[in-house]
């Protein structure tokens, strides 16, 4: 009984070299500087339309302190508002696998709410809880629950139903089987509708300061009240930094997945 | 035969040799107007430590029948017992070694953890019981040197083996094997068979075998049940009385061919009648 290994661990024999480097990163920077080289051309000739990047990258240097506290009031939104949304989804989706009651009396609510755009209820929600940052939470949970939950739903429900079998055949616990088969088994489609869900945050965390602008610091307050004064340097400025934390959510999200989920890839590249 | 009634002679030293009973059973699917009677009045005795194979065309029910011994599915008629209990209790005591179709191997788990896994589920029902190691029972499997590594790192024949190994650890009364080699290719595949062998033949267990293969029932089986369908029913029992231990050596004698063509005609017989 000898046989040889099937997928002997590949590895990048090339390893970091240069050729590597401008080949991997050579055309998306290009595509950038490409983008900003227009968008230069556009700003000089049409002040009215862009600022300069250079006028963006001044408003940025001038005041570093005032971006700096309205950003973390708006990671602070995303931190605690999608962190209880992705909680929430999470475990109705839990509860919605194991106990089916759950999902029948639940699943028409959810779909109303679903279709209802959250938009739309960011003002009612200011009416009701203020101005403060508990709408704010609220609308961002909000935005980010629906994919959580579904996605949560489908990984759930998705059980390689052969090794159910061997489950039941140990006569295994409903505690055993989640936990050893339901719960990691979802994990891909966990992070899917991570994946969806944290630009969806950012988005929300911006439309609910839109809502409620001036009364409370975050980079969508800032970029209602910049807009409203013709100020395009500080408009863009806190775009370009709600822009940066989404690309730095995600990219979070892609390290943290590449660390747990990598068995679920493709071709498994030995450790 | 010396071996043969070496064999019979322990056997018969048991009074309860009885390892499994499928006395009767029916099984249909569908409601009344389109009712599909998939077993007919199936009745079959697996003795302990004995190697039993179903056979027979698609449609005849074999995996149904192994669904039933395994618990997976009722019965609407008749009974399964294992050691003279309920598949349910049977079930509860651990005494049931499932090998699917499929390795059904758990991605995130090294192999060593996947053939952990049967010890850490249900651990009450691991009390006076022979559990084996799991890293001698894969170096007997030839996978000792893999052990620390992830099923989709393994060929598919050494998943399989993973996945036999499994089912073996928890030391079970039966095992029931539903077409493991059936996604191999043909040379992985008779080295898996062998590797089975091997292993079963120093490791006497109860086994419910269902396959394709007429040469893979008669190398491993002490009997053949030849399945016929519509309804799916017990055709007839083959005694295979060929010397244990067995090696692929067996393939080339008069005897082995003989029952091979034997068994095929009856094969044959069965799908003629079938067609008519």
């Amino acid at each position: 009984m000898s046989d040889t290994v099937a997928t002997a661990p590949r590895r990048n024999s090339s390893g970091f070299t240069v050729a590597r480097i401008v080949f991997d990163w050579g055309p998306p920077a290009l595509t950038f500087v490409i983008v900003a080289v227009l968008w230069q051309l556009v700003a000089i000739n049409n002040p009215y339309v862009l600022p300069t990047l250079d006028a963006i990258g001044n408003s940025l240097a001038s005041d570093p302190g005032m971006y700096w506290a309205n950003l973390l009031v708006t990671c602070q939104e995303v931190v605690i508002g999608a962190g209880a949304g992705i909680i929430c989804g999470f475990l109705l989706a839990v509860a919605m696998s194991e106990l089916p009651i759950v999902e029948k009396a639940v699943m028409p609510l959810i779909v109303v709410i679903m279709v209802t755009p959250v938009v739309a209820i960011a003002p009612a929600l200011v009416v009701a809880f203020g101005f403060g940052m508990l709408p704010k939470y609220i609308v961002t949970g909000l935005v980010v629950f629906f994919p959580m939950l579904v996605n949560s739903l489908a990984g759930l429900r998705d059980v390689d139903q052969k090794a159910l079998d061997v489950f039941k055949t140990l006569h295994a616990s409903r505690w055993e089987i989640f936990r050893d088969l339901r719960l990691p088994g979802c994990m891909p489609f966990v992070f899917a509708g991570l994946r969806i869900a944290m630009p969806l945050a950012v988005v929300g965390a911006a439309v609910a300061e839109f809502v409620a602008a001036g009364q409370q610091a975050g980079l969508g307050s800032l970029v209602t009240i910049a807009a409203a004064q013709a100020n395009l340097p500080v408009t863009w400025a806190s775009i370009a930094l709600l822009c940066l934390l989404g690309v730095l959510l995600v990219s979070l999200l892609a390290l943290l997945r590449k660390r747990l989920l990598w068995w679920s890839d493709e071709d498994v590249i030995g450790r | 035969m010396p071996a043969v009634s070496h064999l019979q002679s322990t056997r018969t030293a048991y009074p309860d040799d009885i390892g499994v009973e499928v006395s009767n059973v029916t099984k249909s699917f569908g409601g009344d107007e389109s009712r599909v009677t998939v077993l007919n009045g199936v009745s079959l005795t697996i003795k302990k430590g004995e190697f039993v194979s179903l056979i027979g065309p698609s449609g005849c029910g074999k995996s149904t029948l192994l669904k039933l011994v395994a618990g997976l599915s009722e019965a609407n008629g008749g009974s399964v017992s294992i050691n003279g209990k309920s598949v349910r209790e049977a079930a509860k005591d651990k005494a049931i070694g499932l090998v699917p179709q499929s390795p059904a191997l758990l991605p995130w788990r090294t192999i060593l953890d996947n053939v952990s896994l049967p010890i850490s589920i249900n651990p009450g029902a691991n009390a006076g019981r022979k559990l084996r190691d799991p890293r001698e029972i894969l170096q007997s499997f030839g996978l000792g040197h893999a052990l620390d590594r992830y099923p989709a790192q393994l060929s598919g024949g050494m998943q399989q083996r993973a996945a036999i190994a499994r089912a073996f650890v928890f030391d079970p009364e039966i095992l029931l094997m539903d077409e493991p080699f059936s996604a191999l290719d043909e040379m992985n595949r008779d080295q898996q068979r062998m590797g089975l062998l091997d292993f079963w033949q120093s490791n006497r267990k109860s086994v419910l075998f269902v396959t394709h293969s007429v040469p893979e029932a008669i190398i491993l089986s002490d009997r053949i049940v030849l399945m016929a369908s519509h309804p799916g029913r017990i055709a007839e029992i083959i005694d295979v009385d060929l010397p244990r231990p067995r090696n692929e050596a067996l393939y080339a004698t008069d005897a082995f061919r003989d029952l091979e063509g034997y068994v095929r005609s009856a094969l044959r017989k069965v799908m003629e009648a079938a067609r008519v």
